[in-house]
């Protein structure tokens, strides 16, 4: 017996809106992206860590108070230092006292602080000491307020190289001609030159006279622009032109729309979505160039102990602070004393910016599968 | 039985009782003995076959029962609007439905006593979400892959397809040479490299020979007695392949020198003697092919006996298979040229001679050519040549002459009438336009929504269509002797897939509804002289699956 | 059109790129002091000054002159190096002299110098020779890594698409790019160095020697190899001889030992850069081989009764290798520029390190930083040339059409 489908009943929906009908399709498409959701949800994790820590303040490294109880700092051995941290109101020094070589950077942060995290106003400690420049802050503080400080020049990054690029990519998409033969040959020149050198050059050019942070950030902001800005032109500008072709473009001009109206009505919305999907990928880049430029020895902020995840991360991985780790514990062996590799000072920030950077490859990946038309179900 | 009872006599479809007549058809002496007489066995028969596609906006029933039979050298037509499912019938038959989001769900294919859709109620379950009204299809994609494999038994070699736009068709990196070549090696490999293995170049009939050709191409013989005398060229090396070679190279030295034949033919016979190194190729490749075709009676066997078994066996037998990691000295492209060369010029000339079958005039240039250098017209004359090379049972015709023009049309028809005489293949021709079914098909089938509405022989369809569907296509269509005629359509419009009308999907259009069209789906009757037709308006026998 | 007219073209249109990239650089030169670029030049010197202007008292010798008089050596300098001429003619002789070869010098004292002295004064374009192999050696070997992982795993992932193998190679490429390659190369690096040293750190192959010394430097130290083994002009503070190339020397003077060791040198490295490019170009592969998947040829085949290893093989892999081919050219533009990290952390003699130092030690060599710059800008330009020949060659639609 052939089976009947039965009379399907006609639900009257009011569908005023296309545009949420196709946000409710991508969701759900994303939905069922698992490594999607995953990157969504630690996503999640960082805003709010964001929000957090705007008003997170470390509480005063524990150097500080021996130093103000007993008048006197560690005096660094030969080869090594000793690094002592404990509670705060213990009376130094405690039990957590490692020996860590000369030369190993700047933030220290054993398993007690990670212990002891503390959120509320406290103010934020830090300290210069021997040698000069070196200054100690717990990794888990430099960490949480340095999401304030990356995430915040991430997102100024490629909001504004994606406005400008937008705006460009636009007006070169529909008028072209001219404008358009310009355009191109900017993003030509400006793609051609390795974006990494060109952002060194501009902040070794322009860095040294900046003196006040808030400036120092909107600086490394706009080097950052000057090299992103090109690839958003170039993705809106392809859009545009496929989009231009259509009939409902050529339906509205028929009609009388003016240029002004149909760029905002018709083309605007249209040939953003690509760029929605670079955008998301962008933000996790940036924190990473930052890394690499200060790895690569240029100091991008105005202190070199500057909480921010790729300055930390950094400058525990330098490549002469773990040679001369390596000699540095030769010499300890031969001294019979033991050597503490102090993992923590790279590992944390590092698997900070891997978390961050996935999570956000997984998040743009699922947004790209869930907005491309032809890989939909 | 006439008028549906309080249905009103619609004006716009005739009475079904009228005989609408039409001018008697041209009767082609070739064509097989009357309409309706079937001409012996059923060489596919397709059973309550039910594709369906799972999209975000719901489940498409696109076929919903759809069976017919197709016959021993019968030209079965498939007509039907755009998007009524005929394509899908044919992707259906040859398993080419994209599996998600598609799926063959029931239905049998029978095929040369296999059912060609064995295991389908294991590749996947299907399960209604009641709280969404969504359905959860959970694939089981090791069965689904096997599935398709096992579709290498037929693919090609007894069921072949030609497709709709001829210049996406093919692919555009490769010359037409090395894809025919390909289909040749793959369903004719074996006869063909005994053929070569078994050439004579030095056999003592071969000179005189080409002595005679070449006494032919001075004196400027006719083309037929050039052909004669190359075909004797071609029986004196055992290869039929040489002798098409031999041909062209005599037409060409017509307009060039005559005297440099012998010496080119002479040198061309250098490609008949292998070397070891060719000779152990050729041995290798026919090892291949000979697994390949165990392997595709494995897979028949399998369909046939609806058991896995011998799958089983057939792994076994695969890791005797001789590839390329068995054979390394072959993997090393310069080696591997040299010793392929024979056999590439040898499915060279063999598609030469295929072209020259489907009557494209300049073969060897076009064999030469890629595909976008090449007008829609001469390509699917290359599909043509490409399907029928391997002498298929079935050839699946899926609109071939849709993408092109009306002159380029006809041609193709002749074409495929005359190949479907000479070779004997069944045919399925699908198409929306009823004038070409009119011309070359013995027997038309009708599509409606997912569903086949009537089924005639094509003389029995047009003089006496039953449907009111066929009815409103046919009255729809403008009429030479009748040139005063109303153009008349069907109202409303193709019913939407995802949720069609209950019962008889027609009934919303149909001016002769009757209250149990709505409920339940007519089934399909026989009304003698071959003519079946699904409609509540008749009352023969049902047609038994 | 034909082939070779095509490339000409293409040529053509690189040159208001390159001049582009050139007004960039001398914009950005110029915005900085002019005596800063005097030391950079000159070198700092314990007694001159190179500002403007300087209290006369230093001039007369004597301490009581009061007020600025303006300095001598600032003026002479500014005359030398040509400073003083108005901006659009420095622009010209400045675009002159970079597209003949002139380069300009590196600087005396600057602190590219300091680390590499064998570098101090010569030509920019010399020191760039020198460098530049090495860099490429680099790049080789990455970019076969990368096409020998990336686009078997691509192809993997587009026929088996969202199941778990598509899955996995998606952590997996997102892993490479979200790693930053600086940790990855400096954690492996320790990971092999503790590896090869265990507790004592010594080399196994070197005696004496930190087994550090095993896996940084484009070359071994001089002490593994004592007597003639060593090559005599690295003995000499040369970067190498005669082709430049540390592998093929080697090769050319018969130490064919220390060739392997060079290669081996720069395995690691070119992992490194191969893991974190690969997230690329891996994307890229499956959704161009998904496209292609999707066409009706691919259909064709499938009906023909190919087994599904030659359709996907044979008729989509050339086909959807076009589109790759274009990625590649990008990604080898995009990792130029990751050079100078992966050099670093591996202390290898490229171009990289170079730019790393001349952008880094104090006073920075502009000499250096300009001229690597339009080295870099014509390196990703050639290959997005050679890019765009490679395709004309293998779609004969381009070639013929």
């Amino acid at each position: 017996m052939v089976d009947e489908p039965k009379e399907t009943k006609l639900r009257v929906r009011r569908r005023p809106n296309p545009r949420l009908d196709q946000l409710r399709r991508t969701w759900y498409f994303f939905r069922r992206n698992t490594l999607a959701m995953i990157g969504l949800g630690i996503l999640i994790f960082f805003v709010i860590l964001y929000v957090v820590s705007f008003f997170y303040a470390a509480p005063a490294t524990q150097l500080e108070t021996y130093q103000a109880t007993n008048g006197s700092l560690p005096t660094p051995t030969a080869i090594f230092t000793q690094v002592c941290t404990y509670q705060q109101g213990e009376s130094p020094p405690g039990p957590n006292c490692y020996l860590t070589p000369v030369g190993m950077p700047s933030v220290i942060g054993p398993t007690a602080t990670l212990r002891t995290a503390s959120l509320g106003p406290l103010p934020f400690g830090s300290l210069t000491l021997n040698p000069p420049g070196q200054i100690f802050y717990n990794t888990f503080d430099g960490l949480v307020k340095g999401t304030q400080w990356s995430l915040t020049i991430s997102v100024g990054v490629v909001v504004s190289g994606a406005f400008i690029g937008i705006l460009l990519g636009i007006v070169s998409g529909y008028y072209g001609g001219v404008v358009d033969e310009v355009i191109m040959r900017l993003t030509d020149i400006f793609l051609s030159v390795p974006g990494l050198l060109l952002v060194i050059i501009t902040l070794a050019v322009f860095a040294p006279s900046v003196t006040n942070l808030w400036t120092r950030v909107g600086l490394v902001i706009a080097a950052f622009v000057v090299v992103w800005w090109p690839s958003y032109a170039r993705i809106v500008r392809s859009q545009v032109l496929v989009v231009r072709e259509q009939r409902y473009v050529e339906a509205a001009k028929a009609s009388g729309a003016q240029g002004g109206r149909i760029l905002r009505k018709h083309i605007l919305p249209n040939s953003i979505y690509p760029v929605f999907v670079q955008m998301s990928l962008d933000v996790g880049t940036v924190p990473l160039l930052i890394a690499a430029i200060v790895f690569i020895g240029f100091q991008v902020f105005t202190t070199r102990s500057f909480p921010e995840w790729g300055t930390i991360t950094a400058f525990s991985a330098q490549p002469d602070v773990l040679a001369s780790f390596i000699t540095n514990c030769q010499s300890a062996s031969a001294l019979g004393l033991g050597c503490t590799f102090p993992w923590w000072q790279f590992f944390f920030p590092g698997l900070t910016l891997f978390l961050f950077a996935i999570s956000v490859s997984f998040f743009a990946d699922g947004l790209r599968d869930a907005l491309d038309p032809r890989l939909r179900r | 039985m006439v008028a549906a009872a309080g249905a009103p006599m619609a004006s716009i479809i005739p009475d079904p009782t009228e005989i609408v007549h039409l001018p008697p058809p041209e009767v082609h002496a070739e064509t097989v003995e009357g309409p309706g007489v079937s001409h012996g066995d059923v060489v596919l028969d397709i059973r309550d076959l039910r594709t369906y596609f799972y999209t975000y906006d719901g489940v498409v029933r696109a076929l919903d029962g759809v069976s017919f039979k197709l016959r021993r050298q019968e030209t079965l037509g498939l007509a039907g609007e755009t998007g009524c499912g005929k394509s899908v019938t044919a992707f259906s038959v040859l398993r080419l439905i994209p599996d998600p989001p598609g799926r063959i769900v029931s239905g049998k294919i029978l095929f040369r006593g296999a059912d060609l859709l064995w295991g389908l109620e294991r590749e996947a379950k299907v399960k209604p979400i009641k709280k969404t009204g969504r359905v959860k299809v959970s694939r089981r994609f090791r069965r689904i892959k096997a599935a398709a494999a096992r579709m290498m038994a037929v693919r090609g070699h007894g069921i072949s397809m030609i497709f709709q736009e001829p210049s996406q068709a093919m692919n555009p990196v490769f010359p037409v040479y090395d894809q025919i070549g390909e289909t040749l090696a793959l369903h004719r490999g074996q006869h063909i490299i005994d053929q070569l293995l078994n050439a004579t170049p030095d056999s003592p009939e071969l000179l005189p020979a080409i002595e005679r050709l070449t006494e032919a191409v001075r004196s400027h013989a006719s083309n037929e007695r050039l052909e004669e005398l190359a075909a004797a060229v071609g029986n004196a090396t055992n290869l039929p392949s040489f002798g098409t070679q031999a041909f062209y190279a005599a037409r060409t030295a017509l307009t060039s020198s005559p005297d440099a034949l012998t010496i080119e033919l002479r040198s061309a016979l250098r490609r008949l003697r292998l070397s070891g190194l060719q000779r152990s190729y050729l041995k290798y490749r026919r090892r291949q092919t000979e697994f390949i075709d165990q392997l595709r009676e494995t897979y028949m066997r399998e369909m046939q006996e609806g058991q896995s078994h011998r799958l089983l066996e057939a792994r076994s037998r695969r890791r005797s298979f001789a590839n390329r990691w068995s054979h390394p000295q072959f993997a090393v492209p310069f080696v591997h040229r040299r010793a392929e060369k024979p056999l590439k010029d040898e499915l060279f000339w063999q598609t030469v001679a295929l072209l020259e079958g489907v009557q494209i005039a300049n073969p060897v240039r076009v064999a030469r050519c890629y595909p976008f250098e090449l007008s829609g017209g001469m390509i699917q004359r290359v599909m043509i040549a490409m399907a029928l090379s391997s002498e298929p049972t079935v050839l699946i015709a899926d609109e071939p002459t849709t993408a092109l023009d009306v002159t380029i049309q006809a041609q193709i028809l002749d074409l495929m009438r005359d190949l479907k005489h000479r070779i004997g293949t069944s045919t399925l021709l699908i198409t929306h336009d009823l004038a070409v079914l009119a011309e070359v098909a013995d027997r038309i089938c009708i599509m409606y929504a997912g569903n086949i509405v009537e089924n005639a022989p094509v003389m029995n369809l047009f003089s006496n269509p039953l449907h009111p569907y066929t009815r409103g296509l046919l009255a729809s269509i403008p009429r030479v002797d009748q040139p005063d005629k109303r153009l008349e359509s069907i109202p409303g419009s193709v019913p939407n897939l995802i949720t069609p009308p209950s019962g008889c999907r027609f009934h919303p259009r149909c001016p002769y509804a009757m209250p149990v069209c709505k409920e339940t789906r007519p089934p399909m009757t026989d009304e003698g002289n071959g003519h079946q037709v699904a409609c509540f308006l008749y009352h023969g026998p049902a047609v038994v699956e | 059109m034909r082939l070779w007219i095509y490339v000409v073209r293409r040529i053509l249109l690189i040159v208001p790129v390159i001049i582009g990239v050139m007004t960039i650089t001398f914009v950005l030169v110029n915005a900085l002091p002019v005596s800063q670029r005097l030391v950079s030049y000159y070198g700092p010197s314990p007694r001159l000054s190179y500002d403007p202007v300087i209290p006369c008292s230093k001039l007369t010798g004597n301490p009581s002159t009061l007020g600025n008089c303006t300095n001598p050596a600032y003026t002479r300098g500014v005359a030398a190096l040509g400073l003083d001429k108005p901006i659009p003619v420095q622009w010209a002789i400045y675009i002159g002299n970079s597209l003949t070869g002139h380069w300009g010098y590196v600087g005396n004292g600057t602190g590219v110098t300091q680390s590499v002295p064998i570098t101090r004064g010569q030509p920019v374009v010399t020191v760039l020779g020198w460098f530049l192999p090495y860099t490429l050696e680099l790049a080789g070997l990455s970019l076969l890594l990368i096409l020998i992982i990336a686009i078997p795993i691509g192809n993997l992932s587009a026929v088996n698409r969202n199941r778990p193998v598509d899955q996995a190679a998606r952590v997996l490429s997102f892993s490479g790019y979200a790693m930053p390659a600086f940790l990855l190369g400096s954690v492996l690096l320790m990971a092999f160095v503790l590896l090869l040293g265990g507790s004592s750190g010594l080399s196994p192959f070197c005696h004496g020697q930190s087994s550090y010394t095993d896996l940084t430097g484009s070359w071994p130290p001089p002490q593994c190899f004592p007597g003639q083994l060593y090559p005599t002009w690295l003995q000499s503070g040369a970067i190498s001889s005669p082709t430049g190339f540390p592998t093929v020397d080697a090769a050319y003077h018969g130490l064919w030992f220390m060739a392997l060791d060079t290669l081996i040198r720069i395995l690691i490295p070119a992992f490194v850069i191969a893991y974190g490019t690969v997230a690329l170009l891996l994307r890229f592969v499956r959704n161009s081989m998904l496209e292609v998947l999707n066409l009706d040829f691919v259909r064709t085949a499938r009906a023909k009764g190919l087994p599904e290893k030659t359709v996907v093989k044979k008729h989509a892999g050339r086909n959807s290798l076009n589109v790759t081919i274009t990625v590649l050219g990008l990604t080898f533009a995009g990792f130029i520029g990751g050079f100078p990290i992966i050099e670093q952390v591996f202390q290898l003699n490229g171009v990289g390190r170079m730019i790393a130092y001349s952008v880094t030690l104090t006073p920075y060599d502009f000499g250096m930083i300009f001229g690597s710059t339009i080295l870099f800008t014509l390196l990703v330009v050639s290959a997005n040339i050679i890019v765009d020949v490679l395709y004309a060659f293998l779609d004969p639609r381009v070639r013929l059409g």
